[in-house]
């Protein structure tokens, strides 16, 4: 088990070397001009020689890869163009906004997701069943742009019950950083007005972005449990008599949700994609946002260290799905 | 099947199976009301898409011409969609914007399917390291999020819609190899294969007219369902200020913009944006509803 950890741990290290090679030949190899965006509309050849020269943009692509390389594994990941603050920075302060509000969405999902369908399943057919899936077909089809926006209409400018946008008050003070999560740094130094802040600016985004990951949960749950349900050894059970509960929770449950597992790992990498909409409707400073900018002008440095870091939370959840589906299903084995 | 008499002449007796058959999934598609509803949004959209020339309420607004006079106009009679900041009727870019999602969702699959087809049957006839090769760089592909890859290629190429649709489809091509290739590789193994290549049929033939046939069905059902969710990559480019450029009306650049103008002018919003949710979710229970008729196993 634990050689197994590390196994697949130490894998991730060739599969970044590769994207980092792909990421870095799409920068550097597609049409644009990065150091003309950078030097201004009005710059003389001589600036754009010099911009270029400070971020060795001048030397042949592989002899920048090796340079890149090199710094990123002395914590070095460049310095953007635009903002002149070296890349690792802007990540350390980007990633825990991002982290924070894909979490959030994640939790919605499953705490949600898990009983409905569970719910769905059991009551197959009836008048809950189909509501549910009628309506989680339109939440997958629902672009999350669009509902944020609809959030925001309903309840930050009607309703006025929640914040329009951003990660905390302009006019207060967030909490001191210790994880970078304003959720979690507020409850860890017991200021629950803080606290209270930070969670009512999260609702709305998390909300955004947890309906379709909230939809696929609840129908695979649905089928799963409805495949677990026909199983020989529940008609056993049942014959036995067992309250219905009790086979419900304890014999079920396991089963079922160790199949909707897998789904909810890749939504992990779907939703830190997705932040990008939904980071960009409700101004919330994180990675998508970062790299929204960073695209529209063509600075790479941060696309690239945007797109490593985002991998790598996606094969380290990864590991972590399929640690989880041993623990949970006994027939699963690591090797 | 079993029913058909077995007295008739061959051709005729495929002839009455095949119509059986056809019968029978139009059935199975009509039974889900949901799949139905799918297919008609779908062809209403396609319609409306192909007639837009012809049925544009203000045909000029299309190219940029500008109206301030009339501007932000709630929906009413004479425009019902309301009007944008400019005066423009949202009814007429809302149409003219199904040409753009339609013409660029359709294109970015058919694209995806040729080349990540063919890379797939490359890795799954071939095997050995060029198989390694292809299927370790759609695995590379696959870890970056499509969303953030398409917008750093369209950045990159520049604004304009074949920009972008080349960009979306560097995305999306890797998982048809992958799902090709494992179809391929599978029906490699399988005994009708190796008796026709033990009769001498050449690999191009082999390929053409054994293999691939037999994978058509889960590539249909993706390709069906892959459409709806290409229209929705191509509004979220238009939604961040990548891909298509003002005057083209784009469904996702028009709610970008209308978002400077929420709450008063709320139509400027909620058109576009359902006409996004509707194209979707159209191909979307299409898609469902095409996976229950050809591939009747994964029902429910």
């Amino acid at each position: 088990m634990l050689w197994y950890v590390i196994r697949r741990l130490l894998l991730i290290i060739p599969t970044l070397l590769g994207l980092s090679v792909i990421v870095f030949a799409i920068a550097r190899l597609l049409p644009g001009d990065p150091v003309g965006l950078a030097a201004g509309p009005n710059a003389t050849p001589e600036v754009i020689a010099s911009v270029a020269a400070e971020f060795g943009l001048d030397k042949p692509i592989p002899v920048q890869y090796w340079t890149y390389l090199t710094g990123l594994l002395q914590g070095d990941w460049g310095v953007s163009l635009f903002t002149r603050r070296p890349v690792a920075a802007d990540l350390a302060e980007f990633v825990p906004a991002t982290l924070e509000l894909v979490i959030a969405a994640l939790l919605i999902a499953v705490v949600v997701g898990i009983p409905l369908g569970l719910l769905a399943a059991i009551r197959r057919d009836g008048i809950f069943d189909y509501l549910t899936r009628t309506v989680s077909l339109g939440a997958i089809a629902m672009p999350r742009f669009f509902l944020g926006l609809l959030l925001q209409l309903a309840f930050a400018m009607a309703l006025n019950w929640l914040p329009l946008s951003g990660r905390f008050p302009l006019i207060e003070f967030p909490p001191d950083r210790i994880t970078g999560f304003y959720t979690v740094d507020a409850l860890l130094i017991g200021d629950w007005h803080a606290f209270g802040l930070a969670l009512q600016h999260l609702a709305l985004p998390a909300l955004a972005l947890s309906l379709s990951p909230l939809a696929t949960i609840l129908r695979m749950m649905r089928a799963s449990t409805i495949e677990v349900l026909q199983q020989d050894y529940i008609l056993t059970e049942r014959a036995l008599g067992i309250p219905s509960w009790i086979i419900l929770f304890k014999y079920t449950l396991r089963n079922a949700v160790s199949a909707t597992l897998t789904v909810i790992g890749l939504y992990v990498s779907w939703l830190l994609g997705g932040t990008v909409l939904v980071e960009t409707i409700f101004d919330w400073p994180g990675l998508g946002l970062y790299s929204t900018q960073a695209i529209l002008g063509q600075d790479f440095m941060p696309v690239i260290g945007v797109t490593l870091v985002i991998a790598m939370i996606y094969l380290v959840t990864s590991v972590i799905v399929d640690i989880l589906q041993a623990v949970l299903n006994p027939k699963v084995r690591l090797q | 099947m079993s029913q058909t008499d077995t007295t008739l002449p061959r051709a005729q007796l495929a002839r009455s199976a095949r119509a059986e058959a056809r019968a029978r999934a139009i059935y199975r598609f009509r039974q889900s009301w949901l799949s139905v509803i799918g297919l008609a949004i779908a062809v209403v959209l396609v319609a409306v898409a192909l007639l837009a020339p012809w049925i544009l309420p203000y045909p000029d607004d299309v190219t940029g011409a500008v109206n301030p006079a009339v501007a932000f106009q709630p929906p009413s009679a004479a425009h019902w969609f309301g009007t944008n900041s400019v005066g423009q009727d949202i009814l007429t870019l809302v149409i003219y914007g199904s040409r753009i999602s339609l013409l660029s969702g359709l294109t970015v699959i058919g694209l995806a399917l040729i080349i990540g087809g063919a890379l797939g049957v490359i890795a799954g006839w071939v095997g050995g390291w060029i198989d390694e090769v292809i299927m370790r760089i759609t695995d590379l592909l696959l870890t970056i999020p499509s969303l953030i890859l398409a917008m750093a290629v369209a950045a990159a190429l520049g604004t304009g819609i074949w920009n972008m649709i080349i960009a979306i489809t560097i995305t999306w091509w890797p998982t048809y190899a992958r799902l090709v290739r494992a179809e391929v590789a599978a029906k490699k193994q399988e005994q009708f294969v190796t008796a026709s290549r033990v009769l001498g049929v050449g690999p191009m033939r082999l390929i053409g007219r054994h293999v691939l046939p037999n994978i058509v069905t889960p590539v249909v059902v993706k390709a069906s369902l892959d459409v709806g969710f290409a229209i929705l990559l191509v509004a979220s480019l238009g939604f961040v200020g990548i891909g298509v450029k003002p005057p083209t009306p784009e469904w996702g650049t028009m709610l970008a913009e209308a978002r400077n103008y929420m709450p008063q002018y709320w139509w400027t919003a909620i058109f576009p944006g359902t006409a996004i949710f509707l194209a979707v979710l159209a191909f979307n229970l299409l898609g469902d509803g095409l996976r229950d008729v050809l591939d009747p196993r994964t029902r429910r």
